[in-house]
């Protein structure tokens, strides 16, 4: 960014210094002051409707606003003086005049920022002896209340609805002191669900469907941790009282996202207590899964393991890691199978290729990865495929935002009419599969193209090279060899070009990074490659590591069924139902272990079921698609099911006492991320950003060593296809989101 | 798809593409489709957003704002009877009371068989005509009970009574003091016509202005007149057109602010209805000034006859090609579109009623910056009242100074005044600025009728702090008004006798402020309710002695604090009867009011 020209204004007879540009409000607060104010919110258009900031600015004739002052040099503000506190206290006066002061059994009570403020601002007693307005409460959806009388009309609900989201579900209606906030379907709301109104609201006017009339905002504990729905790893705290989540938020404005959440984020939590929520292991017998105790359970799974390893080999079973579960889980899944059973049958359900990406980008992965940070500051974005607002709403949010704040240019190609098409600057139909096309096009010029489309390309093209700094976006349509050719395109662009593939799930990413790949080690190493074979073998202390890739989910999956591979040992994945021809069930397949939240299509055919904890119940990290790391905390607590980490570490018990492979040791996931930070390439990062409930990116060293060219077989690649309503197997067992006429649309 | 009428079709057809913006049609088409529907319905909602791209949300936010606009269907015969002060004064609230026992029904009620409905009404600018009322949209003015039973009777068997041929008050002999310039034309046979506009010397200052005179002369001659607004504010209008920045790329606007809607005001009906040309070509020399080539006139949406009238002096203009394309051979290119309101006091604001010219609901805007940097759809803009842009082609015609030699430095020109309450000939008076008021109120008005003792004054419109009867002897313009600790405004005054009582003025002009607040801020949207609130309950003998220096206290703290002037404007005449009649508070102490009635209706007395 430009060198951003510095002022000097006094405030309360402090010099301050500010960039040019800078609003009084925010030159205020960022020395320490509070001007307070319900209207102005950083990010959304300014109002100056609440009249709380006016502030005294010497040679005005009036009080002015300092959330639409805009600092200038020399300006002289006082914010404390006997007029400006009077002011405020009138202001309060008069909001209180039609409250309806029902605090004691408010849901904002405690947290209100009308109480705050009069708290700090308002007069020890009101004057109002007239009649108040009063209007009964709405319900506009299972998820928004309204409440009139406690509205204070600050607008936050409807820009945010109509800035923020481009929903535009939210208006004011009447007019004066009757005026009213409306939904917009008469008496109801039709729109994304994403409770921003709710949040945003500084008083206790839109409440939650899901939280209200529930709790006191003092009776519960605050669990910073991250979104275990879509891969943009939204930062979210987590209200809990007794173990239970009762709300899911982002108040603090902290994190990635600040204070963006979808409807699966934000309400999508009751799953942890769904009724059909596995609670003890089972154990087939005869025919039938039967509650079985741990130890029985895990012995016999170490048993069976066992049996087929000393009978079919090394690569007679295969693993399949989880796109949900946390970095250390899988990372220790894949040292299992790689250590342990010294086979390289260990994959993943993909979502995007991001091995596709690390490796086109080569020597440059380290510094060209976009975070979701950079694609808010953008110049101009590239989006090909995916449909962020449904299957990646932050990066939906990010793109919005930089189009509003910094007047973003967004390129979009796409085979269909994406809602994001809207705030487009040029958007490019293409047909379905035609995406890797136009991109050879641009980078190459090469193909068949109909005229129309290469002109509408040429015009793309000539958009993007007039900007620099592109942030490139793409979903899965784009993978193997067309992401060579997105990034030969790319690196031919003004300034630095940065690249974020959109995969699916909490930790798609993560499961990548920590090798749960059949062809790579953790951190994208080439199985094969002796110098990785050397280094992971001297750290595990593992016998040899097989040279040769072994086989991917899809492989698996149909060696299973056809009775080719004899066991497969699956956590927190679904494997049959994404990649198997479900009619066949299991089939030949000798042993099915799995780790699960519900008896899936996998699980319930499964010889061995472990109850795992959701990514809401247990400690870690996790990866979200930009490559951005960040802490979990254990929010809730479930009785009954345990998390990956202690179940493979209780396998890895079980078998040590079977004589096969060493026992894992570690006291905690953090000591499982402590190795990581040693071991996997982009992932010595510094733990107290971490710690503090950010986002640390990781920058991956990666060197092509003269390997071939990299592709993918079709099918590898699967997007979940989740719309904001579904979340795999998760939203399945949402309550909440089967209870909205968005999602049965 | 609807089924519409061909005319509402067509209407609407043509109304989708007037505007640069399509979304600017949208109140327009309420406007329309309520009057051949009787109400917007959930399908009109969607029919019009699906026309102009919008959702229904946008729409129904919009029509809610909107007093005309309304959900469910009034009767065949809508009964507006207006209450605000000057109609009050002359016994708008027992007409009112009248009405509802003719009718028997309440406030906003139909009557069981749906012809008729009721609606108390805020000043519907027939003030020189009080107590007035509005039928749908026909004006019915000087309103005697015999007279309003004689209309209903009429309208109930079906018969059409015939609405006022023009404003009252605004015909009659001119005073020697008068100056006539702008209203000249007033009361010659058919003066809306071109032809009649032609015959007396039309649209010979835009040829002028065309042929003879750059942009830039153009300002520089309206500087020298001395010109002021007369919407109100008094900003000097050459110096506002100067403000329009040279160089930009985006295009330029000239609004006409015919939202006239000021309690006590009632200048710009006549102005518009016997005189259409004059403004047209008023605008048309504006829009060469800064070099815009689109205007529109917005029209308070109750003077729909007017707004009428405009639309075909429009016609006439670009059929003589003094609108459209290459006007009069000059290559000058200027178009003109009249748009009507829906009802609301707040849309004469000028950003308010830019947000309401693009279709929105009608809040004030954030300023800086002002319109002619950031108007209309963000582009520059130049907004002026139709009084202000009427007085244009005299200017250039005659020169600015010789225009500014009829008032006084640096107020040029001749005002329009309309005087209304009670005075022996309310009526709508062109007179120099810095005429003496006392002369104005006696000579010229007439004096107080049945030889009684003047109170208060409201010098120009409800917004201004009231004069009391040893204030008014100053010269009429801005500055000599202001000095008296008033304004001149917008040239509405209002005549109170001795019998008035104050509190209950100080009642009505609040209850007016709280109806038209906007609600955007704060301290206006609650304070005005409030202090509505307060006064009512103060007016009915339930005060205590700590409300008088309560209302006082909020209304001070309003002053300044509020998004826009409306929040002063009703602290302000709030402010001065508290310190001027505050022992008319302490005697309502006392139990109920102690004067007689504010109004009384002739006739009944």
């Amino acid at each position: 960014m430009a060198e951003q020209k510095l002022i000097k204004l006094k405030i309360n007879e402090r010099e301050v210094q500010v960039p040019q540009g800078t609003l009084v409000i925010e030159a205020t607060r960022r020395m320490g002051t509070e001007v307070p104010s319900f209207c102005y919110y950083p990010g959304l258009s300014l109002q100056a409707a609440c009249r709380m900031c006016l502030v005294e600015v010497e040679k005005a004739p009036k009080l002015q606003t300092a959330c639409t002052l805009v600092a200038m040099e020399g300006m002289i503000v006082r914010t404390d003086t006997e007029q400006v506190r009077q002011a405020r206290k009138y202001m309060l006066e008069f909001l209180l005049t039609n409250h309806p002061l029902d605090c004691p059994v408010c849901d904002k009570g405690g947290e209100c920022e009308l109480q705050d403020m009069v708290f700090r601002y308002g007069a020890d007693s009101s004057r109002f002896v007239e009649e108040k307005i009063h209007r009964p409460e709405e319900k506009w959806s299972e998820l928004v209340y309204y409440d009139a009388p406690r509205c204070i009309l600050c607008f936050r609900c409807v820009r945010v609805c109509d800035e923020g989201m481009d929903v535009k579900a939210l208006g004011v209606g009447m007019r004066g002191a009757n005026s009213v906030i409306i939904p917009n379907r008469q008496d109801h709301l039709e729109c994304e669900e994403c409770g921003m109104c709710i949040d945003i609201c500084p008083v206790g006017a839109l409440t939650s469907g899901t939280y209200r009339y529930k709790t006191r905002p003092w009776e519960m504990a605050y669990v910073p941790t991250v979104c275990t729905h879509c891969s943009n790893g939204c930062k979210t705290t987590l209200s809990v009282r007794n173990h239970e989540i009762l709300r899911s938020n982002n108040r603090d404005l902290s994190g990635i996202n600040g204070d963006f959440l979808c409807v699966k984020g934000r309400f999508g939590f009751d799953f942890t207590r769904h009724a059909e929520r596995i609670r003890q292991p089972m154990v087939r017998k005869s025919g039938k899964l039967c509650p079985a105790s741990w130890e029985e359970a895990a012995q016999a799974a170490a048993t069976m393991l066992k049996g087929v390893y000393d009978s079919g080999g090394k690569d007679a079973i295969g693993f399949i890691g989880s796109n949900r579960a946390s970095n250390e889980e899988n990372y220790l899944l894949q040292k299992l199978a790689r250590t342990t059973f010294g086979t390289n049958n260990v994959d993943h359900h993909r979502t995007a290729d991001y091995t596709g990406l690390i490796t086109a980008l080569g020597e440059h992965a380290a510094d060209s990865l976009l975070t979701m940070k950079q694609l808010y500051e953008s110049k101009a974005v590239l989006l090909i495929g995916n449909d962020p607002t449904n299957q990646n709403p932050l990066v939906a949010w990010q793109i919005r935002s930089g189009i509003r704040h910094f007047g973003a240019k967004l390129f979009v190609i796409n085979a269909n009419e994406i809602k994001l098409k809207r705030k487009a600057t040029q958007f490019v139909k293409v047909s379905a599969g035609q995406e890797s096309a136009a991109l050879r096009w641009l980078a190459h010029e090469q193909g068949q193209l109909a005229p129309e489309l290469v002109e509408q390309l040429v015009q793309l093209k000539a958009g993007l090279e007039a900007v620099s700094d592109v942030a490139v976006v793409f979903g899965a349509e784009i993978s193997g060899a067309a992401i060579a050719m997105l990034v030969a395109f790319g690196s031919k662009l003004p300034g630095k070009t940065r690249y974020m593939a959109l995969g699916d799930y909490a930790n798609s990413r993560g499961a990548a990074d920590m090798g749960v790949l059949p062809d790579r080690l953790p951190g994208y190493a080439y199985v094969g490659s002796p110098h990785a074979h050397t280094s992971f073998e001297k750290l595990w202390g593992c016998g040899p590591i097989p040279p040769k890739p072994g086989l991917t989910t899809p492989q698996m999956v149909e060696a299973a069924q056809a009775g080719k591979l004899r066991a497969l040992y699956v956590m927190g994945a679904n494997p049959l139902a994404h990649f198997g021809t479900l009619s066949l069930g299991r089939d030949k397949l000798d042993t099915l272990i799995v780790h699960e939240m519900f008896l899936t299509e996998t699980a319930s055919v499964a010889d061995i079921v472990f109850p795992a904890t959701s990514a809401y119940e247990k400690d870690g990290t996790v990866t979200n698609t930009s490559g951005e790391i960040q802490m979990l905390r254990k929010g809730a607590e479930v009785m009954g099911p345990r998390s990956d980490f202690d179940l493979l570490r209780i396998l890895s018990h079980q078998l040590e006492k079977l004589g096969l492979g060493k026992a894992f040791h570690y006291k905690n996931p953090a000591a499982v991320f402590e190795e990581i930070r040693k071991t996997v390439s982009g992932y010595n990062v510094q733990p107290a950003g971490l710690l503090t409930g950010g986002a640390e990116p990781t920058r991956v060293e990666f060197s092509r060593n003269g390997y071939a060219p990299y592709d993918v077989p079709v099918g590898l690649i699967r997007p979940a296809k989740d719309t904001l309503f579904t979340s795999g197997t998760l939203g399945r067992f949402c309550t909440m989101m089967e209870s909205l006429p968005e999602a049965k649309a | 798809m609807m089924e519409l009428s061909t005319a509402l079709s067509a209407k609407f057809e043509k109304l989708q593409t007037s505007y640069p913006v399509k979304r600017s049609a949208l109140i327009p088409m309420l406007m329309y489709a309520q009057d051949e529907f009787g109400c917007v319905s959930d399908e009109m909602i969607a029919e019009i957003g699906r026309r102009l791209d919008l959702n229904n949300v946008q729409v129904e936010e919009t029509l809610a704002y909107y007093s005309m606009l309304h959900r469910k269907p009034w009767g065949k015969h809508h009964v507006q009877i207006c209450t605000n002060v000057a109609c009050m004064l002359k016994g708008g609230n027992e007409l009112l009371e009248r009405a509802k026992k003719r009718l028997e029904i309440g406030q906003k009620e139909v009557t069981a068989d749906g012809v008729f409905s009721l609606e108390e009404v805020e000043c519907i600018g027939a003030c020189t005509g009080a107590p007035a009322m509005q039928v749908n949209y026909d004006f019915y003015e000087n309103l005697t009970p015999l007279k309003f039973d004689r209309i209903i009777e009429d309208l109930d068997v079906g018969k059409h009574p015939a609405p006022e041929p023009v404003i009252s008050g605004a015909l009659h002999e001119r005073h020697e003091l008068e100056t006539p310039l702008i209203s000249r034309r007033w009361g010659m046979k058919d003066s809306h016509k071109i032809d009649v506009y032609l015959m007396q010397g039309g649209y010979k200052a835009l040829e002028k202005a065309l042929k003879e005179m750059t942009p830039e002369s153009i300002i520089e001659e309206v500087k020298k007149s001395n010109l002021r607004g007369r919407g109100g504010a008094g900003f000097p209008t050459g110096m506002k057109w100067s403000f329009v920045p040279k160089d930009t790329p985006k295009p330029k606007y000239v609004i006409c602010n015919a939202d006239e809607s000021e309690p006590g005001t009632c200048k710009d009906r006549p102005l518009m209805e016997m005189d259409p040309h004059q403004l047209i070509e008023g605008m048309v020399i504006a829009g060469r000034a800064i070099s815009s080539h689109q205007g529109f006139i917005y029209i308070r949406g109750e003077y729909r006859y007017v707004l009428d009238i405009v639309d075909g002096a429009l016609g006439e203009a670009y059929a003589r090609g003094y609108l459209g394309k290459n006007i009069l051979g000059t290559g000058f290119d200027f178009d003109l579109l009249a748009h009507t309101g829906a009802g609301a006091y707040e849309c004469g604001e000028e950003s308010a009623l830019m947000e309401s010219l693009e279709g929105k609901r009608g809040y004030p805007r954030i300023k800086p910056p002002f319109p002619a940097v950031v108007g209309l759809y963000g582009c520059p803009t130049i907004i002026n009242n139709v009084e202000t842009l009427s007085a244009v082609p005299s200017i250039i015609r005659e020169g600015g100074d010789a225009y500014a030699s009829r008032g006084t430095p640096k107020n040029g020109g001749t005002r329009m005044l309309c005087i209304a309450g009670h005075v022996n000939k309310p009526g709508i008076y062109e007179v120099r600025l810095g005429m003496n008021m006392k002369k104005f109120i006696y000579d010229v008005a007439g004096g107080i009728p049945d030889g009684k003792k003047l109170k208060a004054v409201i010098p120009g419109g409800s917004s201004c702090p009231l004069l009391a009867a040893d204030e008014i002897d100053i010269p009429m313009d801005y500055d000599s008004v202001a000095k008296a600790g008033s304004m001149l405004g917008s040239g509405g005054m209002v005549i109170m006798d001795e019998d008035t009582c104050m509190v209950d003025m100080a009642r009505r002009i609040m209850h007016f402020y709280a109806h038209e607040s906007c609600g955007w801020c704060i301290p206006c949207r609650e304070g005005t309710t409030w202090l509505r609130k307060t006064l009512e309950r103060f007016h009915a003998g339930m005060g205590r002695v700590e409300d008088i220096d309560m209302i006082a206290d909020l209304a001070k703290n309003m002053l300044g604090r509020t998004f826009c002037p409306l929040g002063d404007a009703a602290a302000m005449p709030t402010i001065s009867i508290m310190k001027k009649w505050r022992n008319e508070f302490e005697d309502h102490l006392r139990g109920r009011c102690p004067y007689k009635s504010a109004g009384v209706l002739v006739g009944s007395r």
